[in-house]
């Protein structure tokens, strides 16, 4: 097929796609009660879903600090391993909230009547920063083995040395391994690939490959 | 009538005189009625949302054309699972009958088709600005890239869409 024949199959193509348009989105929302609808009511827009996860999350977050807030002063701190791992889960969880409400800020800011590769990137790379305070949220783990720890108990009891104390050492390493390998630069690293295989994981895998996709575009 | 009700009517005029770019990228990035209608309602709730922030420095349909693609790509990967092949004809996009139409021409337009739904998001978006005839340098306004590289993808698409109607005859 030459030259004029691709150019020929493609004006074919673009009226048929434009006929099409007659058929398929005859009813469709263009009409001013669909305006009326946009404007009073919330649609349940699917591109913002994300900042709606998030909000869910900093309700949570603060719930969660309010609650062990409520534990610490009602222990008054009287016991220090108690006190310094729920005072740490309140400072990791704050650093989440702040983190989340800064990316609703950034979801709401999105300007999709900037050119294409700009606002993919942005809303791409949005994705993929949850990366990052994921990671750093994983350094906490260790402390939520800690806080039913008393100077009593590491004092008169070997049993604390067999049991309790290993497994707070073995979710330390975890946590240091995994906050040294949850990062952007191993989502494709194929001996890590079973740890970005949950679905946790799995829309950060593919804004990576998104973003990597706007980079060879905006290249070549 | 609301302090908004002039911008609404403003935008409403402007949006039904270039709606067959909406009905377009509607057709080309969903594969069933339903999706097309949510992106028809995303794109202009968008569209409705972005307006104060209009630029009159630029055309309405570079705009509109930014803002619909802009979120029929988001919609796209949020939505997206297993087949989104997109055919004519097979009927999800229903169009007149036209019975003297060859049936050669039939099936190299169906084989068309299949390219350009199986090309990356932003490849698809390309080739939808080309099809509407849009200069190169408006092309390049809307996507963020330079003439140039408009100029190197279309005429890579187009060489690789040569070779897959050679391979197949």
């Amino acid at each position: 097929m030459d030259e004029t024949a691709i150019n020929n199959l493609l004006q074919q193509y673009n009226t048929k796609l434009e006929e099409a348009r007659v058929l398929n989105l005859q009813s469709w929302v263009l009409n001013y009660k669909c305006f009326e609808t946009l404007q009073t009511q919330k649609i349940q827009s699917k591109l913002t879903a994300l900042a709606g996860i998030k909000i869910v999350g900093i309700v949570l977050g603060f719930l969660w600090v309010f609650f062990l807030g409520m534990l610490l002063y009602a222990s008054r701190f009287n016991n220090i391993y108690f006190s310094i791992s729920t005072i740490i889960v309140i400072l990791f969880t704050l650093l989440a909230i702040a983190v989340y409400i800064r990316h609703v800020i950034m979801l709401k800011q999105i300007d999709y009547s900037k050119s294409i590769t700009d606002t993919q990137n942005r809303l791409a790379a949005l994705q993929l920063s949850t990366i990052k305070i994921t990671r750093i949220l994983v350094l906490q783990t260790p402390f939520y083995t800690t806080w039913f720890w008393s100077a009593q108990w590491l004092k008169s009891d070997p049993i604390f040395w067999l049991v309790p104390f290993p497994v707070t050492i073995l979710f330390t390493l975890l946590a240091i391994w995994l906050y040294k390998n949850i990062s952007i630069k191993n989502i494709q690293n194929k001996k890590l690939k079973w740890l970005f295989s949950g679905p946790e994981f799995s829309y950060i895998v593919k804004a990576k490959l998104f973003l990597d996709e706007i980079e060879t575009f905006k290249k070549d | 009538m609301s302090k908004q009700q002039p911008v609404k009517d403003d935008l409403l005029k402007q949006v039904k005189e270039h709606e067959r770019i909406i009905f377009k990228i509607c057709n080309s990035y969903c594969s069933n009625k339903d999706d097309r209608a949510d992106l028809a309602q995303e794109i202009m709730y968008q569209l409705l949302k972005s307006y104060e922030r209009y630029n009159a420095d630029y055309k309405f349909s570079t705009w509109i054309y930014r803002i619909a693609l802009n979120v029929a790509i988001s919609f796209y990967r949020k939505v997206k699972t297993g087949k989104q092949f997109v055919s004519l004809a097979e009927g999800h996009i229903e169009v007149e009958d036209k019975p003297n139409e060859s049936a050669v021409l039939e099936k190299n337009i169906h084989v068309l088709e299949q390219f350009i739904n199986e090309l990356k998001e932003l490849d698809k978006a390309l080739m939808i600005l080309y099809l509407d005839e849009k200069g190169y340098k408006e092309i390049g306004e809307i996507l963020g890239i330079t003439e140039t590289n408009v100029a190197t993808k279309i005429n890579r698409i187009k060489e690789k869409l040569k070779q897959h109607f050679l391979k197949l005859t």
